[in-house]
């Protein structure tokens, strides 16, 4: 079965041709690899399947269907309200002086009790006796820059970054982006955000729903920082790890949303032998572990040794697929990208 | 794990002790009332702390928040409109209120970046001041609303006299919001703040909606501040004048921010004790000393500490960038740890 399949995925940064229709398929629990040399498009790839660019053209389907936010009725409803909110405020805002007259100026007396069904009625008719391009016209053009504001935030939203990854894609980047100033387990935990449930209130009031779901987190982040190695140090800041134990956390980080699939770019990059090796053994955990796994690297040895199968880009077109052993004897992807045997 | 006493708890504690302090001192002194300002400002700037301390986004415009916390707070108390609730309800409206005009202006300029941000709420910061003054039908234009009821506990209301019910008032809801900010800090908002703040990218990549938590962090703001707005119209029996919700307040919060460590609330509280305590307490003290003493000749205004406040302010920020960037003092790592 497929969870990630891209359909000539292209992305053009104005005249230049990043990514030029690509087509991949990647199958439930396998580690698929993508190479190719420095500026062939890989990372632009990622970013397009993650949201963070999106495609010029064509399209990328998880699980069988593109991942854009639906028109639910709850969207809907969001745009009558702002469509509303901002029409009555700009009506209000225009006639503020005439309305407080005619409501609470008019009918207060000092000394004598404020009629309240008076006022509750004569702040309809009021704005109602106003003429049309006082009151309606105001209501109609407010309500249309709010409808039209709330429809475009709205459609640029569909495919971001953000509701992708609550849609179980998660990723890593190549120019590690943790939060230094957070520690490690805090990392993990930003990376949980979306699953947790208890929101502004119950964080105020402290609610007793607010310490379960704290402790639950904490002890599920603890266990996914043990995973990757690096539980003994859950207290300290995440910008004084070590360089190999950063791409350690930022995977335990991506892993904190049980992803169905995750996105490695490089992580092998910066790591001495011994550390990819530790990463080969990491990467096929997680694989074994329920996630589907889908990596950029430059690294021949850890892309050979634990890739089921290999994509292969260059110059933003892809030029050969297949299982590393294919891979590793087709003469086009010697000649185009490892150019001599020693890179291997 | 074994309590200790924490730095905001110490500075808390200090403070909660301090009208001891002038029944020792001679009498002239009135610590208690210039530390009330202290506290004011610390609630205010506690709100840009969530702001532009957490969230990092800078917000110049956080008078304007308070103008309208207080600008609601007289509408809604004073006897020339037909509201006229009492002191808790109207402040507990203020919230709120606060809150809906922090949605308004945070909801269609969220999507600006850093300086773009920061010039908007300057820009609203000065156009709530013209609205206020101009709409002279609701907000009696330059002359401010008043009077403005004070507290009543148990019967009477409080006069300026009951300086010590004030004192414990303010610190009772100093107190409170530094609950009500830490708990925020220590929790799943806080920490999606300081991912925003720290990366905006990956942490949109890691599934955090960023516009929702950066409006949650700017209405929140805008929330503290209407409340630190309407307990200020409060104690002054009026909203003042417009202009006395202008620039120099929000750089004054913003100031307090960055001088006592930016995202830190021991910090803010030290910042507003520094700032504020220069300002109203060291000064105003400064010149009623020489012109007790005949120092200072009037009419010579350099020679007159009060007005050196803008010196001292610009002083201030040099060397707290200059020699403790972090701020007098930084917040921790591990913030969200129990």
């Amino acid at each position: 079965m497929s969870v990630l399949r891209a359909d000539g995925v292209t992305v053009k940064f104005g005249g230049l041709v990043a990514v030029q229709d690509v087509h991949f398929t990647v199958k439930q629990g396998e580690i698929y690899a993508v190479i190719g040399p420095n500026g062939a498009g890989k990372t632009t790839l990622f970013n397009a399947v993650t949201g963070i660019y999106a495609p010029t053209e064509g399209h990328v389907e998880f699980n069988g269907r593109e991942i854009v936010e639906p028109l639910t009725g709850l969207v809907l409803f969001k745009f009558a309200c702002a469509f509303f909110a901002v029409g009555i405020l700009t009506l209000v805002g225009l006639n503020v002086e005439t309305i407080w007259t005619a409501v609470i100026i008019d009918n207060y007396k000092f000394d004598q009790p404020f009629p309240w069904s008076v006022a509750a009625t004569s702040w309809y008719s009021t704005i109602w006796s106003l003429p049309l391009v006082k009151n309606l016209l105001p209501l109609l053009i407010g309500g249309g820059i709010g409808v039209g504001a709330a429809a475009v935030s709205w459609s640029r939203g569909r495919r971001a970054p953000d509701h992708i990854a609550r849609s179980g894609v998660a990723r890593t980047f190549q120019n590690i982006r943790l939060f230094n100033e957070l520690s490690l387990i805090q990392n993990v935990l930003v990376g949980m955000d979306y699953r947790m449930k208890t929101g502004f209130m119950s964080a105020l009031f402290r609610l007793p729903r607010f310490y379960r779901e704290r402790r639950e987190f904490h002890e599920s982040a603890k266990k996914l920082l043990d995973f990757v190695g690096l539980g003994d140090r859950a207290e300290q800041a995440a910008g004084s790890l070590p360089y190999g134990f950063r791409r350690r956390l930022e995977i335990a980080r991506a892993l904190g949303g049980k992803p169905t699939i995750i996105l490695l770019d490089e992580p092998a990059a910066g790591m001495n032998p011994s550390e990819v090796v530790g990463l080969m053994a990491l990467i096929r955990r997680v694989r074994d572990a329920g996630t589907t796994v889908v990596l950029i690297e430059h690294h021949m040895r850890l892309v050979m040794g634990v890739s089921d199968r290999i994509l292969v880009l260059q110059y933003g077109k892809q030029i050969a697929e297949g299982i590393p052993e294919e891979i590793r004897v087709n003469p086009k992807i010697i000649e185009a990208y490892l150019g001599s045997e020693d890179h291997g | 794990m074994r309590w200790r006493p924490g730095p905001i708890f110490i500075i808390l504690a200090l403070a909660a002790l301090l009208p001891l302090l002038d029944v020792v001192l001679p009498p002239k002194m009135q610590l208690c009332e210039a530390v009330r300002g202290v506290f004011l400002y610390a609630i205010l700037a506690l709100g840009l702390n969530v702001v532009t301390g957490y969230a990092g986004l800078l917000n110049l415009g956080i008078a304007a928040f308070m103008a309208v916390g207080a600008y609601s707070f007289g509408i809604l108390t004073c006897e020339i409109y037909p509201f006229q609730l009492g002191f808790w309800p109207a402040l507990a409206l203020t919230i709120p209120i606060g809150a809906f005009a922090g949605f308004i202006l945070g909801a269609p300029t969220l999507g600006l970046r850093g300086d773009y941000l920061a010039i908007v709420t300057l820009g609203f910061g000065e156009i709530v001041q013209d609205v206020l003054k101009n709409l002279d039908v609701v907000t009696k234009g330059t002359q401010g609303i008043n009077p403005l009821p004070a507290p009543t506990f148990g019967g009477s209301e409080w006069t300026a006299e009951d300086e010590y019910k004030w004192y414990y008032l303010f610190f009772a809801l100093l107190v409170l919001t530094v609950i009500a900010v830490r708990n925020l800090e220590r929790s799943r908002l806080g920490r999606a703040w300081f991912s925003i703040r720290e990366d905006e990218i990956a942490s949109r990549s890691m599934g955090i909606r960023v516009e929702r938590t950066k409006l949650i962090a700017f209405a929140t703001a805008a929330a503290i501040a209407a409340f630190a707005g309407g307990l200020s119209a409060s104690v002054l029996s009026s909203t003042g004048e417009p202009s006395n919700y202008d620039f120099q307040i929000s750089i004054l919060a913003l100031c307090i921010v960055i001088v006592g460590g930016i995202g830190s609330i021991a910090g803010v509280l030290v910042g507003a004790l520094v700032m504020v305590g220069l300002n109203s307490i060291v000064l105003v003290k400064a010149t009623a000393w020489m012109a007790a003493n005949g120092i200072g000749s009037q009419g010579n205004v350099l020679l007159s500490p009060n007005n050196w406040k803008f010196l001292i302010f610009g002083l201030a920020l040099i060397l707290a960038v200059r020699l403790k960037p972090n701020g007098l003092i930084p917040p921790r790592i591990e913030r969200a740890q129990q």
